[in-house]
């Protein structure tokens, strides 16, 4: 007999192996004696079986060729898109941020040196990043769930054509990002965080004159920020990290910003 | 390659099928995929070697399709979901889907994002409730409740598309 009155509930656990197995002989018996459920129950085995035959099929699939890149640490496709066109630039910049990095470790930094446009920008870049990195839930205005809207929004504002860059590799995921004045005009900041909650910015502006680059310090063991400065734009990358750690994210990030730009 | 990453190779086919009958689109669905193993290599010493990948791919996944819906939602863009799909959305020129397969397929695909995320982890990947729970992040009531609303929910929908079959059929 019956040890508990069953439902329309254990047709699912009995479906899904989660009826305890000394129950299974009596739920059996209750089916045979409620048509309405064994036709229920019928259906769904059906159904289930369709389900699983709908999809067998991608398992036997070979792995997409990105895929296993995307793992095993090859370039992916998306970025080769850029790099195809846009290598040759891209690593001469490279070398430029890589340069100006040396020259900082060397010991000829850019600390006081004056208030140049490339200062200005440097300071903006870490007041902003001082003030919203500390922020835990209203860092960014747009975050980075809605990127596509992120990147098209700050490119109109700023006047740039703004591609958020991916720093998955050097271990940062974007967050999101903000507008801001910077000068007489408008400046774009994108917040990265790591694993381990460590944040990053990018500060990014249209307004620049002068060509520069450097590292900057606002106070001593105060967060860092890398920047060069272009005809028609500036950008700043900004963060407490160990200087190797953060001349690879600007590097990173200064290739992708510029392969955007001139996309 | 390293032990970690082979262990995550081995579990793609499955991630791909899940992404698969969540998304539809091939392409989306692999963009998918390829999100979760990008964040995965991010948080590769989140994991603990011996334990198994997959929990903790599928994890990973579900919260990236979850954000994704939101946007979608967000956008207003939640007519793009294929509602009745089969008339939406021309089956991918690439794939070979018997008309049983294409229902139930466009079926899934109709109901909540939700419900189709429980019913998929139970009845194709085969966890258990307390790991599609724990995979999910919702109480094992939830999920129980998400699997019994999906199963009749995409029987309706298959019972539409039968009826609607043999009135074409008729018709002619």
């Amino acid at each position: 007999m019956t040890r508990r009155d069953f439902s329309e509930r254990d047709i699912h656990m009995a479906l899904d192996g989660e009826l305890p197995g000394e129950e299974r002989m009596a739920y059996d018996s209750w089916l045979e004696t409620n048509p309405e459920m064994k036709a229920k129950s019928v259906r769904y085995i059906a159904d289930r079986a369709a389900l699983r035959a709908a999809f067998a099929g991608v398992m036997d699939e070979p792995v997409p060729a990105r895929l296993r890149q995307a793992l095993l640490g090859e370039a992916t496709v998306r970025a080769a898109a850029w790099r195809s066109r846009w290598w040759l630039s891209a690593a001469a910049a490279v070398v430029l941020v890589a340069g100006g990095l040396a020259g900082y470790v060397a010991g000829i930094d850019g600390i006081g040196r004056g208030d140049g446009a490339d200062d200005q920008l440097a300071e903006q870049a870490i007041a902003a990043h001082v003030i919203y990195a500390a922020e835990k839930r209203h860092a960014v205005e747009v975050p980075a769930s809605d990127k596509d809207h992120l990147q098209t929004w700050l490119s109109n504002r700023v006047g740039l054509k703004l591609v958020a860059p991916d720093l998955a590799a050097e271990g940062f995921q974007l967050v999101g990002g903000r507008l801001l004045p910077a000068g007489h005009g408008k400046a774009a900041m994108l917040l990265y965080e790591d694993a381990k909650g460590e944040r990053i910015s990018l500060f990014v502006t249209a307004e620049s004159a002068d060509k520069a680059k450097g590292t900057y310090m606002a106070e001593k063991d105060g967060p860092e920020a890398v920047y060069w400065l272009d005809k028609g734009y500036g950008c700043a990358v900004v963060g407490s990290l160990p200087r190797e750690r953060l001349a690879a994210v600007a590097k990173s990030a200064y290739g992708q910003l510029l392969a955007g730009l001139a996309s | 390659m390293n032990e970690k990453k082979a262990a995550i190779l081995g579990e793609i086919p499955r991630l791909r099928r899940y992404a698969r009958s969540l998304l539809r689109d091939r392409d989306s669905a692999d963009d998918l995929v390829q999100d979760c193993l990008e964040r995965a290599l991010v948080r590769l010493d989140n994991w603990q070697t011996g334990e198994s990948p997959r929990r903790w791919l599928f994890t990973i996944m579900h919260h990236l399709f979850i954000d994704q819906m939101r946007k979608v939602n967000r956008r207003g863009e939640a007519q793009m979901l294929p509602l009745e799909a089969g008339e939406a959305q021309a089956a991918p020129a690439e794939q070979v889907e018997s008309i049983a397969s294409r229902e139930i397929i466009d079926a899934l695909q109709a109901i909540s994002p939700d419900r189709r995320a429980a019913l998929v982890m139970v009845a194709i990947e085969g966890f258990s409730y307390a790991e599609a729970a724990n995979i999910l992040g919702v109480p094992a009531g939830t999920l129980m409740s998400r699997i019994a609303r999906g199963r009749e929910e995409l029987r309706g929908l298959l019972d539409d598309s039968a009826r609607r079959r043999s009135i074409r059929v008729v018709e002619k």
